[in-house]
């Protein structure tokens, strides 16, 4: 089967973030970078589906020049080749311009499968791989824990709230949102490093996919960023430990109503 | 495990540790290949045909160890790309105004002129962060492989000749148990192994004691530099600015002393170095910076401020006459882990640099002659010795050593030094002790005895107000220190007995005070105490290792990827 796997590349998580000057995103000077947390999930799943079902491994990333260090991680992983979509026109997009472009790259392989994480790190919309599957008129699953493949469908487990999950047979060609911690992370090694110096990388851009201002002009536009107020108050309370407990117990029960 | 299959890789050249030596030194070799090759073609003559160069690193990305002051001599960068300035090479600033101060608790005292060895005039303040992030690109794209995330464990020997290292490995839980991701480190064979490891290289450190590389030398000396990065209200930042200051809060007799530098966008760069030869045993590195940013000269300076980056780092300050023999059977050892350091003006990066590229030189040579034996390879030694790094190290031969009794009696030396050539007031080649042999037993500490194991005296008022002053914690996490919490600690004690029965009654155990990422805490555990090592928290600055009063404590490579994510440091 052929997997494209759609990895984004986002700032590192605990970086320490500072305002931009126009106040509508962070300063992008100063940052590290990696891949998106589930999105790393993503692509060790799509590794294991080629090493159960065989197949190929596409490891997608839109995003300027800098993005090649996480195709080229992917490629060491053990992914067949890269796409590379980089174009001035995609430095703005929001999740539906994401999704539009990411479809229209989808749109020039034969995919049985479209991989991406859950949800970004840094914007945490949740809408890529769903506008993606959306555009391409293909069935999509979101928060998948577990995937199995038969011939020309697939089951795949579903996570709900409060424990509970669903699963659910979908016709190939699919899309699929995968939750972080459903596999363990592979290591690359030296030999993978080596072999991923061979392995292509396409570039594409806006004309290559066909796609006018029309389709990338932002939908939605952050207006500020600001830091969140702090209004955490700690509260101190005194006495034995039994009486300690009396009172939490108090607080738990008639305040913050848990009980 | 001993049936394991590791990759292998074969290269030719192989550098341990992406800093500014090896860096240079990769860069400067495919130059001097490539320029050879090229006349060879021309002249219808066999060249070197392909050289494979390889640089491999223990952290995440290329650079995200480095951290120095840093004012730079760029005089080896100029040599090693004419047109850094063309390709962008980001120098925060030539020094444009210098200030050498003595501090006492609350006052500071400008010295009238800037004494001669600590005369910036023509360097750039520079963030060697930056500066690494910046030319691993182009030391890529000249064709060599960078790989990060891969640490040398242990070297490779044939006999007593070097072969190569072999890589950690990955995925080995905290209790040495094999993980399902289990990947057992590479062998990488070279025909000539660089060692460019930095301050303390863990495999230079071994290669030194087995072949007794530092047979007739001094001891190396090290010192501990820990600094911030701070952001201060727009425009109140002179970029190129420089200070410089001794006294408060050191006392006299430890070696160091401050640090204030000017940077671009508003960021203050600022730092202790603290002598690791000091006497008291409660003398922590990272609260003596705090009580420096308490001085009323400084804490003014960074009014409306907000802290962004921390870091530490060793710096081996032994100068010319603590080099161990750098060159040997099939290896070189270049930069910090050589000990090619100014000691006065504690100065490295350009002297790492020209190493480096002094080592390329040699190695071409012996790449033409398909020789890598100790003979061929002295060729380094030949070459160091009549460049400008070996004049500036012959200078301040004697220079730390003179500090050894204090910083009163060392002013006066080294001030006698610089006017007689480096020449010391008891011969030409002062002797020096390894720094952990001078801390001071526990009755040191002057009118004070614990009547408890474990018991401190009143150690300075810092208070940790998270505006001006952070404890460690609060530091390290501005470090961006991260480890896998689930494989064994980097940090070997080796008998951890000696921790409890011998170290907390004859030293109170400083690894809890000179570590400057609190690595180290002694737990009470039932009625008795243990050792208990965060070493995740571990900014790899090597103190531990070498301060350890018993150098029970050895630092090891850690997994691949961890460790600190500086950024401008």
């Amino acid at each position: 089967m052929k997997i494209i796997v759609c990895l984004k590349q986002v700032p590192k998580n605990d970086s320490i973030l500072r305002i931009s000057e126009t106040g509508d995103w962070i300063q992008d000077r100063d940052l590290t970078y990696e891949i998106n947390e589930s999105d790393a999930y993503a692509l060790e799943e799509a590794l294991q589906l080629k090493e159960k079902h065989g197949g190929e491994v596409i490891a997608l990333s839109l995003g300027p020049a800098r993005v090649q260090s996480v195709i080229k991680e992917a490629l060491a992983r053990g992914a067949d080749r890269g796409l590379h979509l980089e174009d001035p026109a995609f430095d703005k997009l929001d999740a539906f311009g994401i999704g539009a472009v990411i479809a229209a790259a989808a749109k020039t392989e034969q995919f049985d499968l479209l991989l991406t994480g859950l949800q970004s790190d840094d914007f945490g919309f949740a809408q890529t791989g769903v506008v993606a599957a959306e555009l391409l008129g293909a069935p999509h699953a979101t928060i998948v824990m577990a995937v199995e493949v038969a011939e020309g469908s697939m089951r795949v487990k579903r996570e709900l709230e409060s424990g509970y999950f669903q699963w659910v047979t979908l016709p190939s060609p699919a899309v699929l949102t995968i939750q972080s911690g459903i596999n363990t992370l592979r290591y690359a090694t030296l030999k993978g490093i080596m072999a991923a110096k061979k392995k292509e990388i396409k570039k594409l851009d806006a004309a290559a996919l066909g796609l006018d201002s029309n389709v990338l002009a932002p939908k939605q536009q952050i207006r500020r960023v600001y830091f969140p107020q702090k209004t955490k108050l700690t509260e101190m309370l005194e006495g034995s430990p039994s009486e300690v407990a009396a009172k939490l117990l108090d607080r738990l029960a008639n305040e913050a109503r848990v009980f | 495990m001993q049936n394991i299959e590791r990759d292998t890789l074969e290269v030719d050249v192989l550098f341990v540790g992406a800093g500014p030596a090896s860096l240079a030194g990769a860069y400067k070799l495919r130059q001097l290949i490539n320029a050879h090759n090229a006349a060879a073609e021309k002249s219808g003559q066999k060249g070197l045909g392909e050289v494979v160069i390889a640089v491999i690193e223990k952290g995440r990305e290329i650079g995200s160890h480095m951290i120095s002051g840093a004012v730079m001599d760029i005089r080896a960068l100029a040599e090693l790309l004419p047109d850094y300035l063309e390709r962008g090479a980001p120098l925060e600033s030539i020094v444009t105004e210098e200030d050498v101060s003595y501090l006492t608790e609350k006052r500071k005292l400008k010295f009238p002129i800037i004494p001669p060895p600590l005369d910036n005039h023509g360097n750039y303040v520079v963030s060697l962060n930056k500066l690494i992030r910046w030319l691993g690109p182009i030391v890529e794209e000249s064709d060599v492989m960078l790989l990060p995330e891969f640490p040398a464990a242990e070297t490779l020997f044939d006999g007593d000749r070097v072969i190569g290292v072999r890589t950690g490995d990955k995925g080995i839980g905290r209790d040495g148990e094999i993980k399902d991701t289990y990947t057992p480190g590479a062998d990488i064979f070279a025909k000539v192994t660089v060692l460019g490891e930095g301050s303390r290289g863990s495999l230079t450190k071994k290669l030194v004691q087995k072949l007794k590389l530092d047979r007739g030398r001094n001891p190396q000396v090290y010192a501990v530099g820990v600094k911030e990065i701070w952001e201060l209200p727009k425009g109140s930042v002179k970029p190129g600015f420089v200070m410089h200051t001794l006294g408060y809060p050191l006392p006299d007799d430890t070696f160091g002393g401050g640090f204030v530098y000017g940077m671009q966008n508003d960021l203050l760069d600022l730092g202790l170095v603290v002598g690791l030869d000091y006497r008291d045993p409660f003398t922590d590195p990272h609260r003596l910076f705090q009580q420096f940013k308490q001085h009323p000269a400084i804490a003014k300076m960074l009014e409306g401020g907000k802290m962004l980056y921390y870091g530490a780092k060793s710096i081996p300050e032994g100068g010319y006459y603590s080099q161990p023999k750098y060159y040997g059977d099939g290896f070189l050892i270049i930069g910090d882990s050589a000990s090619f350091l100014h000691s006065q003006k504690l100065k490295g990066i350009h002297m790492a640099m020209k190493s480096g590229m002094l080592a390329a030189e040699a190695i071409f040579e012996a790449l033409l002659a398909d020789r890598y034996d100790d003979e061929q390879l002295s060729r380094f030694r030949q070459l160091v010795e009549a460049s400008y790094i070996e004049k500036e190290l012959y200078e301040v031969r004697n220079f730390h050593q003179a500090f050894e009794n204090g910083r009163l009696l060392g002013l006066m030396e080294s001030g006698l030094q610089w006017l007689f050539g480096g020449v010391g007031i008891a011969g030409d080649h002062l002797h020096a002790k390894p720094g952990h042999t001078r801390i001071r037993t526990l009755d040191y500490v002057v009118g004070w005895e614990p009547k408890d194991p474990g018991e401190v005296p009143e150690l300075p008022a810092v208070k940790y107000d998270n505006k001006l002053t952070f404890d460690k914690v609060t530091d390290v996490y501005r470090s961006g220190t991260e480890h896998d919490e689930d494989q064994p600690s980097h940090l070997k004690v080796l008998d951890v007995n000696i921790c409890i029965e011998k170290c907390t009654k004859e030293y109170g155990n400083p690894c809890q005070y000179f570590c400057p990422a609190a690595v180290y805490e002694i737990e009470a555990e039932g009625g008795g105490r243990r050792p208990k090592l965060n070493f995740s928290n571990c900014v790899h600055c090597k103190t531990c290792d070498i301060m350890d009063p018993y150098q029970i404590i050895d630092w090891v490579t850690p997994e691949g990827g961890g460790g600190p994510n500086y950024i401008n440091l």
